[in-house]
């Protein structure tokens, strides 16, 4: 088996961000950009005592999935939390304008092969958002992401794939939610304030974070899957993925628009819909919306494996 | 505040080249460090260079940095290592690791 082969049978949850960028395109076809001999480490860590890396937490780079260019940006959560700097962000801004050259030179070249060909953005979320260190420059780059996100809008999917142990929260929660379409698996999570900060400021009876069951249905995959929140729910392997990406690359911009949660009115109308349903069910756990939802067992969806879950779960759709 | 920067030559009795460019290995973790070995006209010498927010292990590094020189025998290549908190053993670990990603 060729390393490539051996990536795609890995657990995603527990690959490395580098192994992660490099299974979820085609064989071969990774090529890292501003990587690691390229030494764009932080400015702002030395002056502070703290360890750098070569590549600031985040690899960036290009690939393909089949006739499509993809772009995969991959936050390494092992480095500072995956918190996002001045470096890491940068890379990102940059791999998501990269999208867009390649996406205007074919439309300006050769519009007729633009769905065939167009490129598509990978994210592989592994954060708790801006880090601290360098809390401005690291703000601003998530500014300038979701900028660069409103840009790549009808023309180019940008995919959040949410696998990783630390999952997605804090300013990179907004991003992802930002974003066209989201994979995630039952392994990861999705929020905007993580479970040891609600506990730190509103108290253990409000939230318990060392409740890893009580974290994991309100900010895991499965959670995400049932409200509507992420649109596909894929098994921890590369391949799993990476399968659902190539599936996402072949879907018409118009099917991509549709998958989007939040950014149209038809979508701002469910959300406003899900606020109505919350106020009413008043849930005091996450298992009382799952019910409201038309699942009469919800415990038996939490021990349910992958299969199973998938054969009986009922979810909000973020396509009306 | 700042890191401490390390700097170390050797000088192996047989050197042999790098068979790629240059290769990375390892994140920078809490008690972890990553590492680039890349091919560099030395003059058959060896250098490596560690940045760490660590102090007072100088000697320790040597020791490990050397045994790791001693057995691979690599000439004209610049060790680069970002470390945090990494103990000898998890050093000796990547660095060998590294190495397997070429040659294993």
């Amino acid at each position: 088996m060729s390393k490539w082969q051996t990536l795609q049978t890995r657990s995603f949850l527990e690959s490395t961000a580098r192994q992660r960028a490099q299974g979820l395109v085609d064989e071969g076809s990774f090529t890292e950009l501003v990587g690691p001999t390229e030494r764009f480490i932080s400015p702002h860590l030395p002056e502070l005592g703290e360890a750098v890396e070569f590549d600031d937490g985040v690899v960036t780079g290009i690939g393909l999935l089949g006739k499509h260019p993809a772009i995969v940006i991959s936050q390494e959560g092992r480095f500072i939390g995956g918190a996002v700097g001045e470096v890491g962000g940068a890379k990102m801004v940059g791999a998501l304008k990269l999208a867009q050259s390649i996406y205007e030179k074919l439309q300006a070249e050769n519009p007729a092969e633009v769905q065939a060909r167009r490129p598509i953005v990978l994210i592989s979320f592994e954060t708790g958002g801006v880090r601290l260190h360098e809390a401005n420059a690291g703000l601003l780059a998530h500014a300038e992401v979701m900028d660069q996100i409103q840009n790549l809008r009808h023309k180019v999917p940008v995919v959040s794939v949410v696998g990783s142990k630390i999952g997605c929260f804090g300013g990179m929660g907004f991003v992802a939610a930002a974003t066209d379409v989201i994979v995630m698996s039952e392994f990861s999570r999705i929020g905007l304030t993580g479970p040891e900060v609600i506990e730190q400021e509103m108290g253990r009876a409000e939230f318990d974070a060392s409740d890893r069951a009580l974290v994991f249905r309100t900010t895991g995959g499965k959670h995400k899957y049932i409200m509507g929140d992420c649109n596909y729910l894929v098994p921890d392997s590369i391949a799993a993925f990476r399968q659902q990406a190539i599936a996402i690359a072949a879907l018409p911009m118009d099917a991509i628009e549709n998958l989007r949660r939040i950014g149209s009115r038809s979508a701002i109308e469910r959300q406003m819909q899900l606020v109505a349903m919350a106020a009413e069910v008043s849930p005091t756990d996450a298992k009382d919306m799952w019910k409201a939802i038309g699942n009469e067992n919800p415990q038996q969806l939490i021990d349910a494996n992958y299969t199973d879950f998938m054969a009986q779960a009922k979810r909000l759709t973020p396509a009306a | 505040m700042a890191l401490t920067q390390l700097k170390y030559e050797f000088s192996p009795a047989t050197p042999r080249a790098l068979p790629v460019p240059a290769v990375h290995f390892g994140v920078v973790g809490s008690g972890d460090m990553e590492v680039i070995i890349e091919n560099k006209d030395l003059g058959g010498k060896a250098v490596a260079t560690v940045v760490t927010p660590v102090t007072g292990f100088d000697h320790v590094w040597e020791m490990v940095l050397r045994r790791f020189m001693d057995e691979c025998q690599l000439g004209n290549v610049a060790i680069s290592i970002n470390d945090n908190n990494a103990t000898p053993v998890v050093v000796s670990l990547r660095l060998r690791q590294a190495l397997l990603e070429i040659e294993g």
